[in-house]
């Protein structure tokens, strides 16, 4: 360690003035950290963030790669050892989840005669976007991950980020080729939910621990709710779509909920970021002649009862759509290069003969 | 090698810890991932900037420290400021102990880099728990920091080869 004790002047800073400069931008960073306590949002902050995203998005790409087989030969080795105990739990599940496809068998007949019913208006589509995590924030106090689709593939900021398991996130910057989804662990992470069963709706909020918690708006009556209980996204506030699964509740502490997330951040690979368009109620305009008749019947169609459209989206309509999404991620190995969209009927295709 | 090559030499192996730096903050933004996620990613970057501080501040000006920590900050998506703060923090501290640390055994680096992670673990809580308004829990930090200290005495000994036998080698 002797030759390390030397001290050369060959380096990239000169000794006389290090003490100056460091004291100095020890004072910008304070700065710059009060600035972003009073203005996080401020543009030239984002916009520098979202630069660098992009820069380094390539690179990240391209480590991130043979990580993952790294981490897939590593999990195989592992696997290899516990696979007779898979194999049973498989079974298990597989018995299982037969049940729940007879079920839902039924179910789709059930719902398909409803849909042809004429007061019927399908939600509006679900356009997911195929991305994969090649980076994360991997500090305790910010969690993040960045995938490999921005603005150029249609990202937009505030999109619900779903897997096969369910909600991981929304997305809080966009480059042109990346974006950073904010984890529900997160600290600033808010999520508005409901309790499936429960009746009690709630925001979802991050405390930086693996299990965040339901805080439940102030009200005279106690809300009620018991552990195993599915937490799914309510759609309040018109950001994430109502009835992405998030997870179920696993416990009660201080009137909170603690939920066990579905998604598991160590496992999260391959994510679709959900483009979901919230339905408008648009005024009705004067009727005017149209030379196309089929366009008038679409048009018709959408001003029939704009309130039942919302009142459908807001309340079940959508469910269907991500969780056909996620139905369809666990039977194929690889999502789609077109990916299914299911429910995909527009005003104009969905309600055809029966409308008349 | 002609003068040129020469200088163009010098310049890469004085700048070579500051690029070390700036691939240490990349690693941490890649999805490691260490025995699926139990074992956080080591803070590479604080032993770059403690290690450099001590056996050769010239080779890694508070000008690089700060690029090291805002590139941290724009990578993982948190307060701008922070990481610039928390190495530059660390980075004065070591220098005013500089003739301590130098020509000690590893050992004592060792116990002082414990000080050190954790000083900067203390500032990044404040800090973190002042921006969010709540006491945030402090266990994944002191985990970070753990994996980063039990882990200083193998980066160490690698930067201590490197910086002998390539930056100070015949430069």
């Amino acid at each position: 360690m002797d030759v390390l004790g030397q001290d050369r002047r060959e380096g990239l800073g000169r000794r006389a003035e290090s003490r100056v400069t460091l004291l100095t931008l020890i004072l910008v960073s304070i700065l710059l950290l009060l600035s972003s306590l009073y203005s996080a949002e401020a543009s030239v902050f984002r916009k520098a963030r979202e630069t660098v995203m992009d820069a380094a998005a390539p690179a990240l790409a391209m480590f991130s790669g043979p990580i993952s087989y790294i981490q897939k030969t590593v999990g195989d080795i592992g696997d290899y050892f516990n696979v007779m105990k898979q194999n049973e739990a498989l079974r298990e599940e597989n018995a299982e989840l037969r049940q729940w496809m007879n079920e839902a068998l039924a179910l789709r007949e059930t719902v398909a005669a409803y849909e042809a019913l004429s007061a019927y208006h399908a939600p509006p589509g679900v356009h997911p976007i195929n991305a994969v995590v090649i980076g994360e924030s991997n500090d305790v106090y910010s969690h993040s991950m960045l995938v490999n689709a921005g603005a150029r593939d249609g990202v937009k900021s505030g999109q619900a980020v779903i897997d096969a398991a369910g909600l991981v996130g929304r997305i809080v910057d966009v480059g042109q080729n990346a974006a950073r989804v904010l984890l529900l662990t997160d600290v600033q992470s808010r999520a508005p939910v409901y309790i499936e069963g429960a009746d009690v709706e709630g925001l979802l909020v991050g405390r930086t621990k693996a299990r965040p918690a339901i805080s439940f708006t102030e009200s005279s009556e106690p809300v009620i709710f018991a552990p195993g209980q599915r937490v799914l996204t309510s759609g309040a506030g018109g950001v994430l779509p109502r009835g992405i699964p998030i997870g179920v509740v696993a416990a009660e502490r201080e009137g909170e909920a603690i939920v066990d997330l579905y998604a598991n951040y160590a496992r999260t690979r391959l994510v679709r970021v959900v483009n979901y368009k919230f339905p408008t109620v648009e005024p009705v305009e004067e009727e005017e002649p149209s030379a196309d008749g089929t366009d008038e019947a679409g048009r018709e169609a959408a001003a029939v009862a704009p309130e039942t459209v919302q009142a459908a989206a807001n309340a079940t309509a959508p469910v269907s759509a991500p969780a056909a999404l996620i139905a369809a991620e666990h039977t194929q190995a690889a999502p789609p290069p077109a990916p299914p969209e299911p429910a995909d009927a527009d005003e104009e295709t969905s309600p055809e003969p029966v409308a008349d | 090698m002609t003068r040129r090559a020469e200088s163009m030499s010098r310049l890469i192996k004085a700048a070579t810890p500051t690029l070390l730096g700036l691939f240490g903050v990349f690693l941490l933004a890649l999805p490691v991932r260490i025995a699926e996620g139990h074992i956080p990613t080591p803070l590479l970057p604080l032993v770059i900037v403690f290690f450099w501080s001590i056996y050769g501040p010239n080779y890694l000006p508070a000008a690089s420290v700060f690029a090291i920590g805002l590139l941290q900050d724009f990578l993982s998506g948190g307060p701008l400021g922070l990481w610039p703060g928390v190495y530059l923090f660390t980075q004065y501290i070591v220098l005013s102990q500089r003739s301590y640390f130098l020509g000690r055994e590893q050992k004592v680096v060792l116990i002082g880099f414990a000080f050190a992670a954790a000083s900067a673990a203390l500032i990044i809580w404040l800090v973190m728990s002042l921006m969010s308004g709540t006491l945030l829990p402090f266990r994944g930090l002191v985990g970070q920091m753990a994996v980063t200290i039990v882990s200083y005495p193998l980066f160490s000994a690698g930067f201590a080869q490197f910086h002998r036998r390539v930056i100070v080698e015949n430069s």
